[in-house]
């Protein structure tokens, strides 16, 4: 039987003093290095040499020596793990005859045979106050009355957004699809059957030796996990480009019935989707965009509340939906906690990450009379945040809990206004919010934060290789200079 | 600061500096090692899923559930009792409560929860019971089944079933077809490559529940016929602390994707029918699509599994065929050079899409009758259970005690896309499991 689990308490402190302790070497080594070269620099020539022969080594001696450091020093770097880079990403437009306003919405859900008033009504306040703005899609299949969810309608928005993402990124990156060796595609409503990653294989002619992946049902929070899978096969391929698609297809997931609980996401999720190109080839260094530095994923399903908080069920009237729970806000603070724990001593500065962890130890032992809980300053380990844009609670629950400022949350309130939740994509439109908006430099880290029914909440890490050139192209360019915009906590409608 | 070392100090400093650089290359090395012990992946275990009894569909059962379907004709009827009696399939397959119950029209998500967590916990619950391994020790957790993906997803299901860690790594595959099993293979085996001893557990089925096809298309009934409940929980990992107890060894997985080309693609796909009824469309074009995936996964296939001498013979008779072909007229020319696998392979698990696949593989691969009993037999016992067909073929040769040391086994399955991926494991030790076939061995092959 293998070991037991630690609890989360011994899991943090192993994991930030083994930092320490792969690092050990480097504690006497280096002093030991630097003295040693101190002293051989102060002496002359002739007393060196003189040194030297008193030490009695031979040529052949110090021969082997040399190749032996050589050897090593060559094999060790050969070994390192392979850095991940972004070379660049795209994200899917929607044309301007998509758009939902909020009068449309209303009318719409008026009209729809299943609706009560007492539906419609509760839609319409929801959108109020979703920090949703007028401008955000829906498909075709939706805007009829009633829907018409049929599997051709769901393969043709699948299409629409999927391809037109996937062709911007070529045209940005120059991308010939027969070099992509490694295709991850995550869409969670919507499996056909051969895949979305078949799909985009067909119309792209790709390889035949491709290894494409195509995961489903694993919630907003699936986009960080497809970065994690690819992440992974790169590290098992040298001189690779990974293609990652995440999308969410909206067509098949409308629901019609009455339960409040399943009628959230008919009014906040919206139509979009991103393609992102990773590499490890060293070729890439000089033109990539990103350079992934980690990804940490937490689950926390073994948590029967967790779990249910979002889950796709049927009503009283044999409607399929999913049901957003009451405890939802509860759940997302729970796991981001958890997640924070993992990424903490990966970023944070050596005296944060103390102090979390002296905090840690005070309450462990005192229990509440340790005093509050302390908050790590993640202002100290990032420059950017990208929060999933899952509804304006979610952002307002994240911005108090982390005690952020309300620039860092911009992007994230930013694509909600204009995008409205498009699920595991939303990430890459904050992020061309933010370079669209000129904010990112050389050097600067992006934390990427996803939740999602599980209950998950997975993060990423990238540092900026190069400050992306104004003005920059993307989902954002006809429309980035009225943003930002201010977001009235209510919109009256009705 | 002007102190220059005494020569005694000066030659402390060396040597404690040679001492800490040897310690680092010493590190290193076995570091290196490490990592290479760290590239296998061993199967520790499987288990096939065994649905209960009530869950037969026998022929008759079958035949009153397709009269049920008023849209139906009589020759519609006959062609979809055709099917099934030319599929080679007997009457101890299995299918969803749903459809025996009356249900197959409109079955809950209750119904189609119900057909995939029997299969996911029965087996996880014997594969954890068997390997003394518990839940909380998964590092890797990957579930395939095709067409049903609820959210959250079946892995999320299973962590919180099981109270699986919170670093658990899950991955849900979806829609990627009847070889969807070497493919959650590979992920497992990638991640193997970055994480050093780490165990994966992979649950690999199908959902017929809410597949179940109400339409008159006959090239969408077919699936109706081919298709029966099954699955397989197996356990992989890349500790060699647990290679005492596993029971086969991965040598090389090779994938084909010929998507690539529209009738490859378009060959197997699930779409809506003319009165917009979701079935899956199986084209006539299936057999030469599948030819042309299977040559290609062979090609890459070949030279990692057959040993040197078979192959310089291949190229020899290659270019003997291809001297003879441009001195003879075509009708002289003779049939196309043949690769006999059985130098390099001991035991073929075959893809059991049906009688005719089977045959055809298995000529292809100059396999006899003895070679291609497992994959006849299962077909039989089991119908066509997608992704999971390959682990009862390999429960088939364990149970009749074939598997023997060092023995190689190759898997190759088809699927949806359209995918041909095969692979290959060496058998550690001498297997005797009877897993899934225990209580009906004896009787297979059925005397004619």
């Amino acid at each position: 039987m293998r070991s037991v689990p630690l609890p989360r308490f011994l899991s943090t402190v192993k994991l930030g003093y083994l930092n320490v302790v792969n690092h050990l070497l480097a504690f006497p080594i280096i002093p030991v290095m630097v003295a040693v070269l101190l002293q051989v620099l102060e002496l002359g020539p002739d007393e060196l040499i003189a040194h030297w022969r008193s030490l009695g080594i031979d040529t052949i001696h110090a021969l082997c020596t040399i190749f032996t450091v050589v050897v090593v020093a060559t094999a060790s770097f050969m070994s390192r793990p392979r850095p991940v880079y972004l070379v660049d990403h795209a994200c899917f437009r929607p044309p301007r005859t998509f758009r939902v306003p909020f009068a449309t919405f209303f009318e719409h859900a008026s009209f729809m045979p299943f609706f009560d008033e007492k539906s419609v009504r509760f839609q319409v306040r929801i959108l109020e106050s979703s920090g949703l703005g007028e401008e955000t899609c829906l498909p075709l299949a939706n805007r009829c009355i009633p829907p018409c969810p049929s599997m051709e309608a769901a393969c043709a928005e699948a299409r629409l957004v999927i391809f037109s993402a996937i062709d911007e990124l070529i045209a940005k990156t120059g991308l010939k699809p027969r070099d992509v060796d490694i295709l991850v595609v995550n869409c969670s409503l919507f499996s056909p059957t051969p895949s979305l990653s078949a799909m985009i294989v067909n119309k792209y002619k790709m390889r035949s030796n491709i290894m494409s992946f195509n995961l489903s049902g694993m919630g907003c929070s699936a986009g960080l996990i497809s970065i994690d899978l690819a992440r992974s096969l790169l590290q098992a391929h040298p001189n690779s480009y990974a293609l990652v698609v995440s999308t969410e297809i909206i067509t098949p997931n409308f629901y019609a019935g009455n339960e409040r609980s399943m009628l959230l996401p008919n009014c906040l999720f919206r139509m979009g989707a991103a393609a992102v190109l990773l590499s490890n080839s060293r070729r890439e260094e000089d033109r990539a965009k990103y350079r992934l530095l980690h990804v940490v994923r937490t689950h926390e399903g073994a948590d029967d509340r967790a779990y249910r908080c979002v889950y796709e069920e049927e009503d009283g009237e044999d409607n399929s939906g999913i049901s957003l729970s009451k405890e939802l806000m509860a759940v997302a603070g729970e796991a981001l906690r958890a997640n924070i724990t993992a990424v903490g001593p990966l970023v944070l500065p050596v005296t944060e990450h103390l102090l979390f962890l002296a905090s840690l130890v005070a309450r462990r032992l005192l229990g509440p009379r340790g005093g509050k809980p302390y908050i790590p300053d993640f202002k100290r380990a990032f420059e950017h945040l990208c929060i999933h844009a899952g509804g304006r609670a979610v952002i307002d629950e994240l911005q108090r809990s982390l005690g952020l400022p309300p620039a860092l949350v911009e992007a994230s309130r930013m694509t909600l206004h204009r995008f409205g939740n498009t699920s595991s994509s939303s990430l890459w439109y904050e992020l061309a919010y933010i370079e669209a908006k000129g904010r990112m430099r050389r050097g600067d880290r992006v934390w990427m934060i996803g939740f999602g029914s599980g209950f998950k909440c997975n993060s990423a890490v990238w540092r900026c290789l190069r400050t992306p050139k104004a003005p920059v192209d993307g989902p954002w360019s006809d429309c980035i200079h009225r943003y930002p915009v201010h977001v009235p906590d209510m919109v009256k409608l009705l | 600061m002007h102190t220059v070392l005494s020569v005694d100090a000066m030659e402390l400093l060396w040597t404690i500096a040679t001492v800490l650089f040897l310690y680092s290359s010493l590190s290193f090395l076995w570091k290196a090692f490490d990592c290479r012990r760290n590239q296998n992946c061993y199967l520790v275990d499987y288990v096939c899923y065994k649905p209960s009894d009530d869950r037969k569909l026998s022929t008759e059962l079958y035949s009153d559930v397709i009269k049920r379907n008023k849209r139906l004709s009589m020759p519609d009827y006959k062609f979809h009792l055709k099917v099934v009696v030319n599929f080679g399939i007997s009457e101890e397959t299995y299918g969803p409560r749903s459809i025996i119950e009356g249900r197959e029209e409109s079955p809950t998500l209750d119904d189609c929860d119900d057909e995939v967590d029997d299969c996911m916990y029965s087996t996880l619950d014997e594969l954890f019971r068997r390997t003394g391994i518990s839940s909380g020790d998964v590092d890797v957790l990957v579930v395939n089944i095709s067409m049903f993906t609820p959210d959250p997803s079946l892995t999320s299901r299973i962590v919180n079933r099981d109270k699986m860690r919170e670093d658990v790594k899950t991955f849900n595959l979806s829609g990627m077809g009847c070889s969807a099993s070497p493919i959650a293979n590979d992920l497992v085996n990638n991640v193997f490559k970055t994480r050093k001893r780490t165990l994966a557990v992979v649950i690999t089925s199908e959902s017929i529940a809410p597949n179940w096809y109400c339409g008159t298309d006959k090239s969408m009934m077919l699936g109706n016929s081919l298709f029966r409940s099954g699955g397989c929980s197996f356990m992989l990992t890349n500790d060699p602390s647990l290679k005492h107890l596993a029971k086969m060894s991965l040598k090389c997985l090779v994938r084909a994707h010929s998507g690539a080309n529209d009738d490859a693609y378009s060959c197997a796909m699930q779409k809506e029918d003319t009165d917009g009824r979701v079935g899956f469309h199986l084209s006539k074009s299936l057999p030469k699509v599948a030819v042309r995936a299977f040559t290609e996964n062979l090609q890459t296939l070949a030279p990692n599994v057959l040993p040197v001498g078979e192959l310089a013979l291949y190229v020899i008779r290659g270019l003997r065929h291809r001297l003879r072909r441009s001195k003879e007229t075509k009708a002289d020319a003779g049939t196309a050079v043949r690769v006999n696998f059985k130098s390099g392979v001991e035991h073929f698990c075959l893809h059991t899409g049906g009688a005719a696949v089977i045959d055809a593989v298995g000529s292809a691969l100059g396999l006899n009758k003895y070679d291609v009993e497992p994959a006849r037999m299962t077909l039989h016992r089991w119908g066509n259970t997608s992704a999971s067909s390959l682990w009862y073929v390999l429960s088939y040769m364990e149970a009749k005690k074939r598997l023997r040391r060092k023995d190689r086994v190759l898997m190759l399955s088809f699927g949806a896309g359209f995918k041909c991926n095969s692979y290959l494991w060496e058998v550690l030790r001498d297997l005797e499991d009877g897993g899934a076939w225990e209580d009906c061995i004896e009787a297979y092959p059925p005397n004619p």
